[in-house]
């Protein structure tokens, strides 16, 4: 089967989604799978035939002010514009956000479900993920082990459905780890490290500009 | 101060609403605008600014000055439409890097204590009532993000439907 993955992820490094789409893809071993970056470049007409023409499509993208990016947004515009002669293509999307809870993919995900039924194509399920600043941190640690437990659960039944072209359920997981912890270490590893890479003091993060 | 965030080209926007108060500031299409790249650099490279030199950089800024904003946006699949969106993606500097739980879900801090009123007009010919659902869901969860208490949502079929709805100009 052709399996499309799409990355709509607009950073300009190594991002989460990349990573998503690498344990997405270890599951698809036989299958003929391309993977296009929809926000960094300009797609060629063979790229958007191979998109129109795909059993499963698979948005992957990061969750920006609680719903779709405004690169990605066009990007749905454009396919939209083009059509999908072949209706039987499926669509699915794991999408992360940098919040603790999966859940608060919730409204990104039924924009997709409406962006679905607008061209006319089937919606199949969502896996939306929780704390995904965090993810490139336990990349050592395989998916269903640990902190990665719940997401491992999910990407196992996200990839039986694309495999079998089902729908399912839309699953939003979080962390098998503690809140209070990813809270504290969101601060202590995260964003005081980063200020401190660009000379920036732990006090002058909460700066109001006037 | 009064923000208006607007996609409407400049001749609709002239025929709909004319002279606007001087009072408000009218954040609009000129073809400049550029991406959030995600870089987090409004949060640890230059705090409540974002790096992009645009003319849309100053957003979290303009925010936190703001008694009312009011929005309008084609609506797209139930989102804003991709410049309207473009405006709320590059605004997270209004908002801290740290993290709070709120209503049993965690949510940026604070960076300013101002209160907003918002007020979000979408429009379209042919909205579905999935998309007025899903555009609602999305207007309350960026409300619940960016601390703002009191909020209105309207739907409108065709522009002069909208110029109705629209009181803040």
């Amino acid at each position: 089967m052709n399996i499309c993955i799409l990355n709509g992820s607009p950073k300009a490094g190594k991002s989460t989604s990349e990573l998503l789409i690498e344990y997405l893809s270890a599951y698809f071993g036989g299958n003929e799978t391309v993977t296009f970056n929809v926000c960094k470049t300009h797609l060629s007409e063979e790229q958007f035939s191979r998109i129109q023409n795909s059993d499963a499509l698979v948005f992957v993208f990061p969750l920006y002010i609680d719903g779709i990016n405004s690169r990605l947004l066009r990007f749905l515009i454009e396919l939209e514009k083009r059509g999908f002669a072949d209706k039987s293509t499926l669509v699915y999307c794991i999408i992360n956000n940098g919040f603790y809870e999966g859940r608060q993919n919730a409204a990104a995900a039924d924009i997709m479900k409406n962006w679905c039924k607008a061209v006319g194509l089937t919606y199949g399920q969502t896996l939306g993920a929780g704390a995904g600043e965090m993810l490139p941190f336990l990349k050592n640690i395989p998916l269903g082990h640990g902190p990665n437990r719940n997401l491992g659960i999910a990407f196992r039944e996200l990839s039986r459905n694309i495999l079998s072209l089902k729908c399912g359920e839309d699953m939003f997981v979080s962390p098998n780890w503690p809140r209070f912890l990813w809270k504290i270490a969101s601060s202590l590893k995260f964003w005081y490290p980063r200020a401190k890479e660009n000379g920036i003091k732990r006090k002058r993060l909460k700066d109001k500009v006037s | 101060m009064d923000i208006l965030i607007h996609d409407l080209s400049e001749e609709q926007f002239q025929s709909l609403f004319g002279t606007v108060d001087k009072n408000v500031r009218i954040i609009s299409d000129t073809g400049a605008i550029r991406c959030c790249t995600g870089c987090f650099g409004c949060w640890i490279k230059t705090p409540g600014r974002c790096v992009l030199k645009d003319g849309y950089g100053d957003m979290g800024e303009v925010l936190s000055k703001s008694e009312k904003v009011t929005v309008i946006s084609r609506c797209f699949y139930g989102s804003y439409s991709p410049f309207v969106k473009n405006v709320f993606d590059r605004s997270i500097p209004y908002l801290l890097p740290f993290f709070k739980i709120k209503n049993n879900e965690t949510h940026h801090k604070r960076r300013y204590q101002n209160n907003i009123n918002l007020a979000v007009h979408f429009y379209g010919e042919n909205i579905t009532e999935e998309e007025a659902e899903t555009a609602g869901k999305l207007v309350k969860a960026n409300c619940t993000n960016f601390y703002v208490t009191n909020y209105e949502i309207s739907f409108s079929k065709s522009l002069k439907e909208l110029k109705e709805k629209v009181s803040a100009v």
